[in-house]
C-alpha cells in the first residue's frame, strides 16, 4: 500500500498552496536532457522536502546567500556551520546581517533570519570549527556546500570527505559544492570524493600569495607595503612585546598605520594609506554581493540538481571573469594521479645530494601543489622533523641541518604530515 | 630636486589619516574595486525597476547593498501564492494578496538605510502613455520578463534620445535566461585593464637615459651592483647594443638570446637576482613603444570629428582629441608616460631615484598633454585619463531587439555559437507567443515554428535547438529560485559597472544556460 506523500514538506501552517509553484514545474516533468532515472513527481518532492539533509559550510558573503538560496528551492533541513562573528565590513554583502547584529556570531543571525523569513524550514546552526566534527557528524548529510574563504579550511573538508568514502557503502559519498570568491571574479565546482577531481588536485590553480622577503622589509624598501610588513612583522614584537596583533582593532592598525607612515617618511616612499595598512595585514580581499550572488546561485543550483535529478549537474568547474564584459568557463577538471587526498601514487621528489632537511621544508611550504604549512617529516620507521609536540620538536630540531642524503635512502620514502590536515602526503626521494 | 617636489613628498608621507568612518568601513571590500570615484557615481544614481518577481528582487539586493542612490519598483500586481514562496524580499504567506512593490521595497529597504526607495503600483502602459519623462529621468532602467509590446515600446522611448537612460532586458524561464543592455554609447577611462603602460625602456626619456648612461658598473661594490634595477640595467644594455650595431635593436632570435646573455655576463656575481630580473624583461627591450591599436581606432571615432565636437559635451571625447594631438605631435609618437614603476630588484634609494624621474617626466607630459585640450577638465579626471590612455574603451550599442532582425545575423549566430544562439531564440519565442497573454503555455512544436518563422524558412535549426525548446515548453512560467538569484548576481554587476562606468560592461546578448552552467555572449 502506497503510503502518502506530504508533498510540501513537513505539514505546518506556514505551507501554503502553489507555494512550490515555480520549483515544481521543474519537478513535474522531465527536461530534454534529464537523466532518465529523474522520478518526476512526489517522490522527488517528498525527498527534497522531508527527507534530504545539507550542510553548508560558511555563513559569510557566500554562506547568506547560499543558505536563502536553499530554503526557497525547497531544502528544510539545513544545517550551518560558521566561526566568525559579523564586523561592519560584512554589511555590504551579507544580507542576512543588520548593524546591530555586529558582534554576534554569524551561524546564529544567519539560521534566525532566514528561518524568520522563510517559513517551516529548519536550519540548526554550530558556532564554531569544521574540525570540531567529527566522521558521523559529516556522515548525517546528502549534501555539503562550501562557501569558505580559507584554503585551509577547504583542504580539510576535502580530505575529510574523500576519508568518508566507503566503497561497500554508496551512502558514504557525500557530493561536496565548493564556491569561492575573489572581487569580480569567482568559481563553483562539483567534486564526488575519490569519482572526480578534488579540491586538493587543483590546489596548483591558486594564485601564489604575495610575500615580501624580510630582507626587503628590513633593509631595502621600495613600495608602501614594505613599510606595512616591517611595522607589523618586525616592530610590533619589537615594540609590543608578547601582545597580540587584533587585525580588527582599529587601535592596533592606527598603531601600525602611524609606524608604517614614519618608515615611508624616512625613505621618501609615498602611499602608506589606513585603507592599505588594514589590507596588507588582514590580507583582504575585495568582496561584493553580485559576485557571490553568483557563485552562491551557481553552488545551490547544482545541489538542486545533485538532490532532485531532475537536470545534469555540473562537470565539474565553472569558473567566471567579471572584470571585462562577462567570461566564464566550464570545463572538467582532471584528477590528479599524485594527489595526496585521492591519487593514491606517491608523489616523486627529485633533490639535489645537498639539500638540507630545513630546505626541503622550504620547498614544501612553496611548493604550488604542495602548499603545506609546517609540515612534519618522517621516514616509514621514524621521525625527522616533527613541529608538534614541544618535546618532540626539541628532539629533531638538530635534524634540520643535516642533509637528506644522511636520513633517507635515493628512493626512499617520506611521509609528511601537518595538524591543519587530516591526510598524509607520501613522497618518494631521489638525488639528482 | 626642486622645492616644489620636496615639498610633494613631505606632504605625501606625512598627511596622516584617522581612523575610517562607519561608512567607509561598511564599503571597504568594494572601495577597493572601485573606489571613492565608483562609489559616488553609485550613491547618485537613481534605478527604475520594472515588476517586483523574484529576479527584480534579487537583482536590486545586488545594488542596494553597495549603496545605489535610490530605487523605484514600478509594478502594479499583488502577491501571488507563488510569488510568496520564490521572493526573498516578501514576508512569505503574510504577503499574500499586498502590493508586490510595496512588500519588496520595504524588505529590500532594510539591507541598507542610506538607500532610499520607492513603491509605484501604476501601470507601464499607462506611464508610457502619459509620463514618459518620469521613466527617462531614471539613471538606469532594468525590466524582466516583460510583455513583448510593452518591452518594444519602453525600448523605443529609451533609444529615442542618447542622453535617456540605458534599458536592461532580462528574461528567464527555468534553467535558462539572457539579458541585454540596451545604450548609445559607452565611455570607459578606469576600464581596470590588466595591461600595464610601457616603461618606455625601448624609448627611454632624456632623464632616464643620462641617468643609465651615468651610472659606472664597474665602479660599485658588490651590494650596490647588485641592486641596480632592472630597468636602468636595460636601457643601459641596450644602448650599448645600438652603439655596437649601427643604432639597430636585437631583431633576429639570435640576436635577442646574445642580448640577454649580454645582461647576464654583466654579474659580478652569481647570485644577482637585479640581473636576472633584466634578463626576464629582456623582451621590453623589442616590444616597441607605439599607441596601441585599440587606441588608434579610437582616434577616428566619428565623436572626434569638428562639427561633433563643437556640440559634444562630454569631456572624454575632449580628452581623446587631446590624446590625439599629443601623440601626433611628440616625437616618441607614443601615449603620455604613466608614472607606475612597477616593483623590482633594488635598493631603497636606486629605486626611489627611478621612480622621481618617471614621475617627473610624467608630470612634463601631462602639461604637455593639458596644453591640446580645448575645453577645462577637472584636474583628477585629467589625472586617470592618462593613467589608463594604454586601455580606454567606447562601446557604441544597438537598439534592443534588432538582432532578432537581422535573419543574416541569426544564421551566422547559429552556426557559431549554437547553444546560445537557439536558448535566446527560444526565449524570444516565448515572449512572442505570449505576448498579450502571458498565461499561454506554449507547446515545443510552437516554440520551435516561431523559431522558424524569426530566422527564417530556410535556416536550418541546429541539434541544440530541441534541448532549449524543450526546456523553455517544460517551464514557461518558472522563476526558479537559483536561475533568480544567479540573474540577480549577473545583471547587478553589469548594472554596477555601466553606473560606476568602471570595468567593462558585456556587449551583446548574455545568454544563460544553469543546465550545463555555463554562459556565453551572442549577437554583440
Amino acid at each position: 500500500m502506497a503510503t502518502e506523500i506530504n508533498v510540501n514538506g513537513a505539514a505546518t501552517s506556514s505551507d501554503w498552496q502553489d507555494r512550490y509553484y515555480h520549483v515544481d514545474q521543474i519537478l513535474d516533468r522531465p527536461g530534454p536532457r534529464t537523466d532518465p532515472s529523474f522520478l518526476a513527481g512526489d517522490e522527488v518532492k517528498d525527498f527534497l522536502r522531508n527527507k534530504c539533509k545539507i550542510l553548508v559550510i560558511g555563513a559569510g558573503g557566500l554562506g547568506c546567500e547560499i543558505l536563502a538560496n536553499l530554503a526557497l528551492t525547497g531544502f528544510k533541513d539545513i544545517h550551518l556551520i560558521d566561526m566568525d562573528t559579523i564586523d561592519i565590513s560584512n554589511l555590504n554583502r551579507q544580507f542576512l546581517f543588520r548593524p546591530a547584529d555586529v558582534g554576534r556570531p554569524k551561524a546564529i543571525v544567519a539560521a534566525e533570519y532566514v528561518m524568520k523569513r522563510v517559513p517551516g524550514v529548519q536550519v540548526t546552526p554550530y558556532y564554531g570549527k569544521i574540525q570540531d566534527k567529527g566522521d558521523d557528524y559529516y556522515l548525517q548529510f546528502n549534501l555539503v556546500i562550501c562557501g569558505l574563504d580559507s584554503v585551509e579550511a577547504r583542504r580539510w573538508i576535502n580530505a575529510t570527505l574523500v576519508n568518508l568514502v566507503d566503497p561497500e557503502n554508496p551512502e558514504s559519498l557525500k557530493p561536496l559544492i565548493d564556491g569561492g570568491t575573489e572581487g569580480f571574479k569567482g568559481q563553483a565546482r562539483v567534486i564526488l570524493p575519490t569519482v572526480s577531481s578534488c579540491y586538493e588536485c587543483s590546489l596548483d590553480m591558486l594564485n601564489k600569495p604575495t610575500t615580501f622577503p624580510i630582507c626587503t622589509i628590513a633593509n631595502t624598501p621600495r613600495l608602501p607595503e614594505h613599510c606595512i610588513e616591517w611595522a607589523s612583522v618586525l616592530e610590533w614584537p619589537r615594540a609590543r612585546g608578547d601582545e597580540k596583533l587584533d587585525t580588527d582593532d582599529p587601535e592596533h592598525i592606527g598603531w601600525l598605520y602611524s609606524i608604517a607612515v614614519a618608515r615611508a617618511k624616512e625613505f621618501k616612499i609615498e602611499g602608506v594609506t589606513w585603507s592599505l595598512t588594514q589590507g596588507v595585514v588582514k590580507n583582504v580581499i575585495p568582496a561584493i554581493a553580485s559576485t557571490n550572488a553568483i557563485i552562491a546561485a551557481s553552488c545551490c543550483n547544482e545541489a538542486f540538481k545533485i538532490a532532485t535529478s531532475s537536470a545534469a549537474y555540473l562537470n565539474n568547474y565553472f569558473m567566471l571573469i567579471g572584470t571585462e564584459g562577462v567570461y566564464s568557463y566550464t570545463f572538467e577538471h582532471e584528477k590528479r594521479d599524485h594527489c595526496p587526498v585521492c591519487g593514491g601514487e606517491a608523489l616523486e621528489m627529485p633533490i639535489s645530494r645537498d639539500w638540507t632537511v630545513e630546505q626541503l621544508i622550504e620547498l614544501l611550504t612553496e611548493k604550488q601543489n604542495i602548499q603545506i604549512k609546517k609540515p612534519s617529516l618522517a621516514t616509514p620507521g621514524k621521525p625527522i622533523y616533527f613541529q608538534q609536540p614541544p618535546q618532540l620538536e626539541e628532539a629533531t630540531r638538530p635534524n634540520l641541518e643535516k642533509k637528506v642524503l644522511e636520513l633517507v635512502p635515493d628512493g626512499g620514502e617520506v611521509v609528511v604530515t601537518a595538524s591543519t590536515l587530516p591526510f598524509s602526503l607520501s613522497l618518494i626521494i631521489t638525488y639528482i | 630636486m626642486s622645492s616644489q617636489d620636496s615639498q610633494d613628498i613631505e606632504t605625501a608621507t606625512t598627511a596622516i589619516e584617522s581612523a575610517p568612518d562607519t561608512k567607509t568601513r561598511r564599503y571597504d571590500r568594494q572601495l577597493r574595486l572601485w573606489a571613492a570615484t565608483g562609489q559616488s557615481a553609485l550613491e547618485s544614481s537613481r534605478v527604475l525597476l520594472i515588476s517586483g518577481s523574484a529576479t527584480s528582487t534579487s537583482i536590486l539586493k545586488n545594488l542596494v547593498l553597495p549603496g545605489i542612490g535610490h530605487f523605484t519598483i514600478l509594478d502594479h500586481a499583488k502577491v501571488s501564492h507563488s510569488d510568496a514562496g520564490n521572493n526573498f524580499f516578501l514576508e512569505g504567506y503574510n504577503s499574500i494578496g499586498k502590493s508586490r512593490a510595496e512588500e519588496a521595497v520595504q524588505l529590500l529597504g532594510e539591507l541598507n538605510d542610506s538607500v532610499e526607495g520607492r513603491a509605484d503600483t501604476r501601470t507601464l502602459g499607462s506611464i508610457l502613455k502619459a509620463h514618459p519623462e518620469w521613466i527617462t529621468s531614471f539613471t538606469i532602467v532594468i525590466a524582466h520578463n516583460l510583455d513583448h509590446t510593452l518591452l518594444n515600446e519602453l525600448s523605443a522611448l529609451l533609444w529615442k534620445d542618447a542622453k535617456y537612460p540605458p534599458l536592461v532586458v532580462v528574461r528567464s524561464a527555468g534553467f535558462l535566461a539572457d539579458f541585454y543592455i540596451q545604450f548609445h554609447e559607452h565611455t570607459i577611462i578606469e576600464s581596470h585593464s590588466e595591461i600595464s603602460p610601457s616603461l618606455r625602456i625601448d624609448k627611454p626619456f632624456p632623464a632616464l637615459r643620462e641617468h643609465a648612461l651615468s651610472l659606472e658598473f664597474d665602479k660599485m661594490d658588490s651590494t650596490e651592483h647588485g641592486h641596480i634595477p632592472y630597468v636602468v640595467i636595460l636601457v643601459r644594455a641596450l644602448e650599448d647594443w645600438k652603439k655596437s650595431h649601427g643604432g639597430s635593436l636585437p631583431k633576429s632570435y639570435e640576436e635577442r638570446q646574445q642580448f640577454k646573455k649580454g645582461v647576464l655576463a654583466l654579474k659580478v656575481k652569481g647570485d644577482e637576482e637585479n640581473f636576472d630580473e633584466a634578463e626576464t624583461q629582456a623582451y621590453r627591450c623589442w616590444t616597441e613603444t607605439k599607441v596601441p591599436s585599440e587606441i588608434t581606432a579610437l582616434f577616428s571615432d566619428p565623436a572626434l570629428f569638428i562639427e561633433a565636437m563643437d556640440s559634444n559635451q562630454s569631456p572624454f571625447f575632449h580628452l581623446l582629441a587631446a590624446l590625439k594631438e599629443y601623440t601626433e605631435q611628440c616625437d616618441t609618437h607614443t601615449l603620455p608616460l604613466t608614472s607606475t614603476l612597477p616593483d623590482m630588484k633594488s635598493d631603497t634609494h636606486n629605486y626611489i631615484h627611478l621612480q622621481r624621474l618617471y614621475k617627473t617626466r610624467a608630470e612634463e607630459e601631462r602639461q604637455v598633454f593639458k596644453s591640446y585640450l580645448r575645453v577645462p577638465v577637472d584636474d583628477a579626471m585629467v589625472d586617470s585619463f592618462v593613467k589608463n590612455a594604454h586601455a580606454l574603451v567606447v562601446l557604441r550599442g544597438k537598439p534592443w531587439g534588432t538582432f532578432d532582425e537581422d535573419k543574416a545575423a541569426l544564421g551566422e549566430s547559429l552556426s557559431t555559437m549554437p547553444k546560445e544562439t537557439c536558448i535566446h531564440l527560444a526565449l524570444s519565442a516565448l515572449s512572442l507567443l505570449q505576448a498579450g497573454d502571458t498565461s499561454v503555455s506554449p507547446s515545443a512544436e510552437s516554440i520551435r515554428a516561431k523559431i522558424q518563422s524569426i530566422v527564417g524558412q530556410y535556416t536550418e535549426l541546429p541539434d541544440e535547438a530541441d534541448d532549449a525548446i524543450g526546456e523553455i515548453a517544460r517551464a514557461p512560467f518558472s522563476e526558479l529560485p537559483n536561475t533568480a538569484a544567479f540573474l540577480g548576481g549577473m545583471v547587478a554587476q553589469e548594472v554596477i559597472k555601466m553606473i560606476t562606468k568602471q570595468y567593462v560592461p558585456v556587449r551583446g546578448y548574455c545568454v544563460i544556460d544553469l543546465i550545463e552552467t555555463c554562459t556565453g555572449t551572442i549577437g554583440a
